[in-house]
């Protein structure tokens, strides 16, 4: 039986609803949620992840604006624009866009950015609280794929995670959320990597399988037990060998793979349109916590 | 073939003969390595371990101060005590004995203590830092574990790694060594619950099987590998049906165990008599790296 397919797409626009009526909700307050992100230099894919960013803000009534730092900007000078937004009312979440050239230290950067706006969850502050179970703003794309599973009736609860790559962005902090002695966590979850000698004997013994390697195809069908949610993080170009023409595609080797899985996440339109949604809904959670208090 | 015993003890005192040297060295250079400590009411279990903290840093040369506070103390007086040991230069490593009593939250102080100084590596950005693969403490069942299987030989590269538990203090920051992409780490690591369904086929596929859920005899032979290196971190009182004494035993059924392992730690006498020399040896690290002595 082909898999069902876990539409990214679906589950966005299904969550930017319960966001738009928060949203709504603070400006009723007269609070607008502000998101704004720091970009250094000009790379045209930054510069258009970030316009989907504000398309999707604006689409929600979240204020949103990028900075934009020249490629030689000093560190001290972009921590002082960090600082400055840390300061400023209207902006209640920040997210630094990388990568940073490399005369900068990104650390240290990540670290200046307030604990209560880092909507990006990038403060190794934010880290470990994510870690020890407190409350926090979780990365959005493992959040994203938390909310993949929950809300497409594959809840993780009891199931055995198996996440392959333990990256910063995404392997360790899913790894964080997942193994939470809370809803939609309580997992057990197994981390490996693509230099795990024997890794089929470990993909197949997942319930819930999670591609975050980085590397096209690198998830097979002979790697994949029959009825397995697998879930998708990876985007590669690649160039089709018939049209010449470069084209995205995920770690999971997608059309022979589902005919084994049981759900799977398509790429493009899995992951991708969630994770830019969970950003939007730290925002908003930040613009919240600061209304509360 | 016979069984490796991995005897705490004997690496808890080789540990500290490094440490003592380590700690004389400073000295030369007109630095004695500080641990401050903060212990409120009188629990005995916690009266009696922070004695044996306060011991093994004389042993090694460690110039010890715990601040004993009443039952009922405030929180504000509390934090206050933190901040007099983060302030003071001759106190290079500071632990709170946990638990704590009811009315005051753990996580604050514990967030209070500055980083660091933070030798217990419970602060939330030490968690992080951890967790990101950047230098920082880690707590010190994590480095005894750790200090075990490296220096008994057995690298965690590339191996199977499961360990029951998934708490803040034992699972998630082993996890988060044995998971980077660094030296003696880089493992494939499973974090189960003790209730996790059908726990023993995840346990049978472990190379390192790390226990700590305080239950006595909850892991049998039949859930271990031929070969496995196993690390028992549970305490448990039991009452011998023969002698009517009690002893303390682990989660393991070591006698049965001990015959399938390649590698296994007693209890009492694995990783219990490593735990106060880890704080130890954060604590002379603390004072190397903030004096720039080393």
């Amino acid at each position: 039986m082909p898999a069902e397919i876990i539409d990214g797409r679906k589950i966005s626009a299904d969550i930017r609803e319960e966001l738009k009526q928060r949203v709504e909700k603070l400006k009723g307050k007269g609070v607008t949620p502000g998101l704004i992100a720091i970009l250094v230099g000009e790379d045209p894919g930054s510069l258009s992840y970030l316009r989907g960013i504000a398309k999707g803000c604006e689409a929600l009534g979240i204020f949103t604006e990028t900075a934009k730092l020249p490629e030689n900007v000093t560190q001290e000078e972009l921590e002082k624009k960090i600082e400055e937004l840390n300061k400023d009312p209207k902006c209640h979440g920040i997210i630094l866009q990388l990568p940073l050239p490399k005369h900068l230290n990104t650390l240290r950067a990540e670290s200046a950015i307030s604990p209560e706006k880092d909507v990006d969850g990038t403060n190794p502050v934010n880290t470990g609280k994510l870690l020890l179970g407190e409350e926090t703003f979780l990365p959005s794309t493992p959040s994203g794929v938390q909310q993949l599973l929950v809300r497409s009736g594959n809840p993780p609860e009891k199931k055995h995670v198996v996440i392959c790559g333990r990256s910063n962005i995404v392997g360790k902090p899913l790894m964080g959320i997942l193994v939470q002695k809370q809803t939609g966590a309580n997992a057990t979850v197994t981390v490996c990597h693509t230099g795990t000698k024997d890794l089929p004997a470990i993909t197949k013994q997942a319930d819930i399988l999670v591609a975050a390697m980085g590397k096209a195809k690198a998830i097979t069908a002979d790697m994949v037990k029959e009825g397995t949610v697998v879930i998708d993080v990876g985007v590669n170009q690649i160039k089709d060998p018939e049209t010449g023409k470069f084209k995205l595609v995920g770690d999971v080797d997608f059309d022979a793979v589902k005919d084994k899985a049981g759900a799977i996440t398509p790429v493009p339109g899995g992951t991708g349109p969630v994770t830019t949604t969970m950003l939007m809904a730290n925002t908003i959670k930040a613009a919240e916590e600061i209304t509360k208090s | 073939m016979a069984t490796t015993i991995l005897d705490g003890r004997k690496l808890s005192s080789e540990i500290r003969g490094e440490l003592k040297e380590r700690a004389s060295k400073l000295k030369e250079k007109g630095v004695t390595p500080g641990l401050g400590g903060i212990l409120v009411g009188e629990d005995p279990g916690s009266v009696t371990y922070v004695g044996l903290k306060s011991k093994a840093c004389e042993e090694v040369g460690i110039k010890e101060e715990v601040i004993r506070l009443p039952e009922n103390v405030t929180e504000e007086e509390l934090l206050n005590n933190i901040g007099r040991l983060n302030q003071d230069p001759k106190i290079h490593g500071i632990f709170i004995q946990l638990p704590l009593p009811k009315h005051l939250l753990e996580e604050k102080a514990l967030a209070a203590i500055l980083p660091e100084k933070d030798v217990d590596g419970f602060h939330p950005l030490s968690v992080g830092k951890a967790w990101l693969g950047q230098s920082t403490f880690f707590p010190a069942v994590v480095i005894a574990i750790h200090e075990m299987l490296t220096r008994y030989g057995y690298d965690p590269k590339d191996k199977e790694v499961v360990i029951v538990n998934v708490d803040n203090m034992v699972g998630k920051p082993l996890a988060s060594l044995l998971v980077q992409d660094k030296e003696k780490a880089k493992a494939n690591v499973t974090l189960c619950y003790p209730t996790t369904p059908e726990l023993a086929s995840y346990t049978r596929r472990a190379d390192i099987f790390i226990v700590s859920v305080n239950r006595p005899k909850f892991i049998t032979a039949d859930m271990v590998k031929e070969g496995a290196v196993v690390m028992d971190f549970g305490s448990n009182w039991l009452e011998d049906p023969v002698t009517k004494k009690r002893k303390t035993v682990g989660d393991v059924d070591f006698e049965a165990v001990k015959e399938k392992a390649e590698a296994i730690t007693p209890v009492p006498g694995g990783v219990g008599p490593m735990l106060v020399t880890m704080l130890l040896v954060n604590t002379v690290q603390a004072a190397e790296m903030q004096s720039g002595v080393k």
